[in-house]
């Protein structure tokens, strides 16, 4: 078991030393799924191989002396009965393995979820989106179909070969040269298929791809494309991709048109005829109903032969798939709970970096040698240019990331050496993406204390954060939903929610990063006071470009590159760093 | 899987073009493979011929081995057979290789078609439709569109081979033969009452299946908010809810595709031991040569194994055609998609194609009216003259027409009313492509290809040398913003250019204009703000790009509006004010308002201003 920040209770394990025998762990769970599909599956083609023998018994009634009609009914209610009780296995196999390979797709869902609740932020900040959810939809969707219908038929084909040829052994021994023959070629030519197939298949996903995402690129800037005049150059790019997709699809028609088993089989069926009739001439014993019963068996190879078109690819995408999502949960989480760390409520909010470098690969630090203190209740300014390490800095405070060398106190204590829960629950991030659930605007503001928080306390928030009148502004105020199925907020409304939430949460390290903030906006004022506010008794580290809330910070950091070369107030600032008379210096001008 | 189970999940659509005319389209674009197409239909048609001779063949054999059998008679029976079966495989592999290259080209014509009526579509066309909707239009529609074909192929093949052995059965036996055919409604009744319940299922799936991805895709992208707040377990448990709920959906959807296969070959175990039933009577008088109990008329025993075989010869393939007609709507909706995505009617007509000499930048808007839709207008009367070199700033709250101004001036849209004249030429009499050579255009979002930084700056002149990309590159920021790539000029910038930040965004979008050297140049300024130290770059660079030409900037910052030599206040598509920043500030009319909404707090006394409340 891998380190978790996240574990449920009495939750099933799974063996997760290789995909195969992970998707077997998963399986045996239901131990008697996989059985009853086994045996249906047997027991239906023995009764399918038997109900040719008995069409074989019917041509054979025919040739007797006397035959009676009675007889024939009899075989003929026979016949019917067999062919029902067939039906009825194998839809009892297929309903096993439905259930099956539903619950593999569910439990493996589960699973997956789980464990990504369980990563560290570290994890997931390095994850995108869109591999997450490929692998938690497709993936998860592949081992489903891996399971049904790719086993099932491949059992059913392995079953569906077996049983006839076994069948055809008790009419005569000697029939089974040419069923054999059959088998052995339809092996290697299967072989030698499916090695043909699966690159330009592959290829082909690939350019499909490829083909998509370029489209959507030269989509997304029509725009800079008219107004460039640079139409024809992207008709002659699509127009390549386009063409090189059907380079692969002619590719892939020619070898699936190609198909050997479909050929082997008809030989073995010829031939088969020529055995049957050989056998027929030179040996009296040997009947017209033993000719139909042995044709009527070789006929019932030709599914098998089909079907393998494409059952191989099922299995073997299901593994591949196996392999993603394992990669994505054995992956090592770096940070745990740390539950006997120390623990300390309410925290004070003095931090101190000392001697600080990281970088997110071991050759190029994001920051190096960073030291400063804040003491408890001071805002501190982040600025620089983007990519000059402000977003990483702040990420070191709640552990998100944990220095290289040097280190980061609370409270005089390594944050290390903290309990995960407790240091966590005491800083806030007000991110730079506002991320809001798709649920009602209380339920957002109350997120942070769970069901605990009353109406209220929420609007009380809300009202600290300049948020309380634009809310009461919706027809459903407090109740209205965000997201697909309710209203779209402007980026400072967001903004506003975030801070109330801040505000119920009460944290006592606030980090607001405010980068991507929005010039044209017409509340300026009020975004400005609520931000004042949240500061107000709590350590609080800004990023941010508005001038106003660099002036006016306790402390401002100055970064470039990584380094810290400049720190102190705006006054102190303005007569040392030259980085930051720069920022200011283009209103002097004037 | 047999194509009874397929396009069960397609959505319904509201069809504009007639059926026939749909095939028709599509009957035209294959008439350019038409010899591929012959020679798969005449191979088409010789496979089935030689598959449904087989049964027929093995039925000779038995009445051969029944009645006289000699070495010599099996023999020729056999080569026949083998002949038949190599032939028939043969022909196979001629119709799917060449329909493989036939449909393979096609679907290349019609996107290659596609896309070229997608770039040249007006913008006004792509602001109406989704990004991801054209996308699949152009891709995934048009592979659905070769599905038709397919269809249709193996339509024909199915009623062939059931033709064949109808004809066959029918010249033995005509009693017998139309008790087979009395079957057919039962194959029809199941097949479509079970795809009606499958594509029930099937909606149902994909619908919950939405729900609990819609989950975690929001867990996923709200990950840090949960864990900074400790609810992991409360999210949990609503992932776990809905999970369960699809799995109960989806066992639903997985029995009842599951359930056709078992039941289909379970009705036909009983009609064939009814046929057994019948047609082994009727061999029975053939045998004793005699009216028997039922007297269906004699057929002899080789007859009788026929009858058999073509029972399982006509079921399937009609299980087939029976969903062949929802399958091939499914595929002339896609069709009709790609079809309405190339006849999109353009509104932007140019009435000549005069080529474009050197430009001074003279601009001239005389009474343009413009509307989108045709009931809201934009620019009910706008009229504006800019003389070469000058930069000119339009502002005024969203809605009040600026963008749209821009956009005429490159083009992008029709308008209605009066004429744009640039140098004193009409921009509609122009060649488009050559005029729109003369602009610089920076939209809001500096938009970047994925490719390198280099590549990017000479989007618009692929053949300038690296030399004068450099040069621009220097010129347009100051203090090695280039070198802050980590790979300079050859940086790659990602999709959309999401590995440069913004202000990088723009600074390279600057530097493509400069490149170009246009007489005219319009930019969009961003609303969303950079970090102060790229912002006073971009500041600089802009200088550099407006200062030799005719510009015309949609202001967003306030440096902007200061530095211009004339703003144009504009206020529901009207000029309402004009001048330089101090004289409309003395004048305390609307700019004044507008710079207090949008201006004001980027002024040093703002900040100032703003001082802390101490509390």
């Amino acid at each position: 078991m891998d380190r978790q920040e996240f574990t449920v209770k009495e939750a099933q394990e799974y063996n997760r030393s290789s995909p195969l025998r992970w998707i077997i762990s998963h399986v045996l769970r239901y131990p008697h799924l996989p059985l009853g599909m086994a045996l249906g599956t047997i027991l239906a083609n023995v009764l399918m191989s038997y109900s040719r023998l008995i069409i074989g018994d019917a041509f054979r009634w025919v040739t007797t002396p006397q035959p009676a009609l009675g007889d024939l009914l009899e075989l003929a209610v026979l016949f019917a009965g067999v062919r029902l009780a067939q039906a009825v296995l194998s839809l009892g196999s297929n309903v096993s393995v439905e259930f099956l390979a539903q619950r593999l797709e569910r439990d493996c869902r589960d699973e997956l979820y789980r464990s990504l609740l369980g990563k560290s932020l570290s994890f997931h900040d390095d994850q995108s989106v869109g591999d997450l959810m490929a692998r938690a939809t497709n993936d998860v969707r592949q081992i489903n179909l891996m399971a049904s219908p790719g086993v099932r038929l491949i059992f059913d084909s392995l079953v569906g070969v077996v049983v006839p040829i076994a069948t055809i052994a008790t009419i005569r021994l000697e029939l089974l040269v040419v069923p054999l023959l059959f088998v052995i070629f339809l092996v290697i030519t299967l072989k030698d298929y499916t090695g043909r197939l699966n690159p330009v298949a592959d290829a082909m996903r690939r350019q499909f791809g490829e083909m998509n995402s370029e489209v959507a690129e030269s989509i997304s800037g029509i725009e800079v494309i008219k107004v460039n005049a640079q139409e024809e150059r992207e008709e002659r790019k699509f127009y390549e991709d386009a063409a090189d997709f059907r380079e692969l699809f002619v590719e892939r028609g020619r070898i699936q048109a190609r198909y050997l088993p479909l050929m082997v089989y008809g030989a073995a069926f010829g031939l088969a005829l020529l055995h049957a009739l050989g056998v027929y001439m030179r040996d009296p014993g040997f009947d017209v109903g033993n000719v139909v019963s042995y044709m009527g068996l070789v006929g019932l190879l030709n599914f098998p032969t089909f079907i393998s078109i494409f059952t191989f690819t099922l299995v073997e995408m299901g593994i591949v798939s196996a392999e993603r999502i394992l990669a994505l949960m054995t992956t090592e989480t770096e940070l745990d709970e740390n539950e006997e760390g120390f623990a300390k409520r309410p925290i004070e909010g003095e931090v101190r970096f000392e001697h600080v470098t990281f970088g997110y690969d071991e050759d190029t630090p994001v920051l190096e040698d960073v030291s400063f203190h804040a003491l408890p209740g001071e805002t501190i300014a982040i600025v620089g240019e983007t990519g000059s390490g402000k977003t990483t800095l702040t990420r070191l405070l709640n552990r998100v990331y944990d220095v290289d060398e040097g280190c980061v106190r609370v409270d005089g204590v390594d944050v290390r050496g903290w309990n995960m829960e407790s240091l966590r629950s005491q800083i806030s991030s007000i991110e730079q993406d506002i991320f809001l659930f798709s649920r009602s605007l209380a339920e957002n503001i109350a997120f942070g204390v769970g069901q605990q928080a009353d109406r209220e306390a929420i609007e009380r928030a809300a009202r600290q954060a300049q948020a309380h009148d634009f809310i009461e502004g919706f027809e459903e105020g407090y109740e209205t939903e965000i997201g697909e199925r309710g209203v779209t907020l402007s980026g400072g409304q967001r903004q506003r929610i975030a801070i109330a939430r801040a505000f119920l949460a009460d944290p006592g390290i606030l980090v607001l990063d405010d980068s991507t903030s929005a010039i044209d906006s017409e509340t300026e004022d009020r975004i400005q006071e609520a931000m004042f506010r949240v500061q107000e008794g709590r350590t609080t580290f800004i990023i941010t470009h508005r001038l106003s809330q660099i002036r006016w910070a306790d402390r401002i950091l100055v970064l470039r590159r990584g380094e810290l070369i400049g720190q102190g107030s705006h006054e102190e600032l303005m007569r040392g760093c030259r980085a930051y008379r720069r920022i200011f210096a283009r209103y002097e001008e004037e | 899987m047999g194509f009874i189970l397929g396009g069960l999940d397609s959505e319904p659509y509201d069809r504009e073009y007639s059926d026939g005319e749909l095939v028709r389209r599509i009957i035209g674009y294959f008439r350019l493979r038409a010899r591929s197409m012959t020679i798969a239909a005449m191979a088409m048609v010789g496979d089935s011929l030689f598959g449904a001779a087989v049964p027929i063949i093995v039925s000779q054999g038995i009445d051969v081995a029944t009645t006289s059998p000699t070495v010599g008679r099996i023999g020729a029976l056999v080569a026949a057979m083998l002949l038949l079966r190599l032939l028939a495989w043969f022909l196979n592999y001629v119709r799917q290789a060449q329909s493989a290259r036939a449909i393979g080209d096609v679907v290349l014509a019609l996107r290659d078609d596609a896309f070229k009526a997608v770039v040249n579509h007006d913008l006004s066309f792509h602001d109406q439709q989704p990004t991801g909707k054209i996308v699949s239009r152009l891709t995934s529609d048009t592979r659905d569109f070769s599905n038709t074909v397919d269809l249709t192929m193996n339509l024909f093949s199915q009623i062939l081979s059931v033709a064949v052995i109808a004809v066959a059965a029918f010249s033995i036996n005509v009693r017998l033969t139309l008790l087979i055919w009395a079957m057919t409604p039962l194959v029809f009744a199941i097949a479509l009452s079970f795809r009606h319940l499958a594509r029930q299922a099937t909606r149902n799936a994909r619908r919950v299946l939405a729900k609990v991805n819609a989950n975690i895709q929001e867990s996923v992208s709200g990950i840090a908010i949960a864990k900074g707040f400790r609810q992991e377990q409360r999210m949990y448990e609503e992932f776990s809810a809905l999970n369960e709920q699809a799995y109960q959906v989806n066992v639903v959807r997985g029995l009842t595709i599951n359930t056709i296969f078992p039941l289909l070959t379970g009705t036909f175990g009983i009609v064939t031991a009814i046929i057994l039933y019948f047609a082994g009577a009727s061999a029975l008088e053939g045998v004793r040569g005699e009216g028997g109990l039922l007297a269906i008329g004699a057929i002899t025993v080789g007859e009788w194994y026929l009858f058999m075989q073509a029972m399982g010869r006509f079921w399937f393939p009609m299980t087939n055609i029976a969903s062949f007609w929802s399958q091939f709507q499914d595929g002339l909706s896609a069709a009709e998609r790609v079809f309405s995505l190339i006849d999109a009617e353009p509104e932007v007509v140019q009435t000549d194609d005069r080529a474009v000499p050197d430009l001074e930048g003279h601009i001239d808007f005389e009474n343009v009216r413009l509307s989108y839709t045709g009931e809201e207008i934009v620019l009910p009367d706008f009229s504006l003259h800019i003389t070469p070199g000058e930069t000119v700033a339009l502002v005024g709250h969203t809605g009040a027409g600026k963008t749209s101004v821009a956009r005429l001036l490159a083009r992008l849209y029709e308008f209605q009313g009066g004429q744009i004249l640039v140098d004193g030429m009409d921009i509609r009499t122009l060649d488009l492509i050559d005029y729109r050579r003369h602009l610089g255009f920076v939209p809001q979002t500096a938009f970047l290809f994925s490719g390198t930084v280099c590549d990017n700056i000479r989007y618009a002149r692929p053949e300038a040398s690296r030399q004068e990309v450099e040069d621009v590159a220097m010129r347009v920021g100051t203090e090695g913003w280039i070198e802050d790539l980590p790979q300079g000029l050859q940086t790659e910038v990602g999709e959309r250019g999401t590995r440069l930040s913004m202000g990088q965004r723009q600074l390279v979008a600057l530097a493509r204009v400069l490149l170009n050297d246009p007489a005219i140049f319009i930019l969009d300024e961003a609303t969303a703000s950079v970090d102060p130290f790229t912002e006073a770059q971009i500041q600089e660079g802009l200088e550099l790009v407006m200062e030799e030409r005719t510009s015309i900037v949609i202001a967003h910052r306030l440096s902007t509006v200061r530095n211009v030599d004339r703003i144009i206040v504009m206020r529901e598509g009207r000029i309402i004010e004009e001048g330089d920043h101090e004289t409309l500030m003395e004048k305390g009319g609307h700019y004044a308002e507008l710079y207090e909404t949008y201006f004001r707090h980027q002024s040093l006394e703002y900040v100032e201003e703003m001082r802390r409340p101490t509390s």
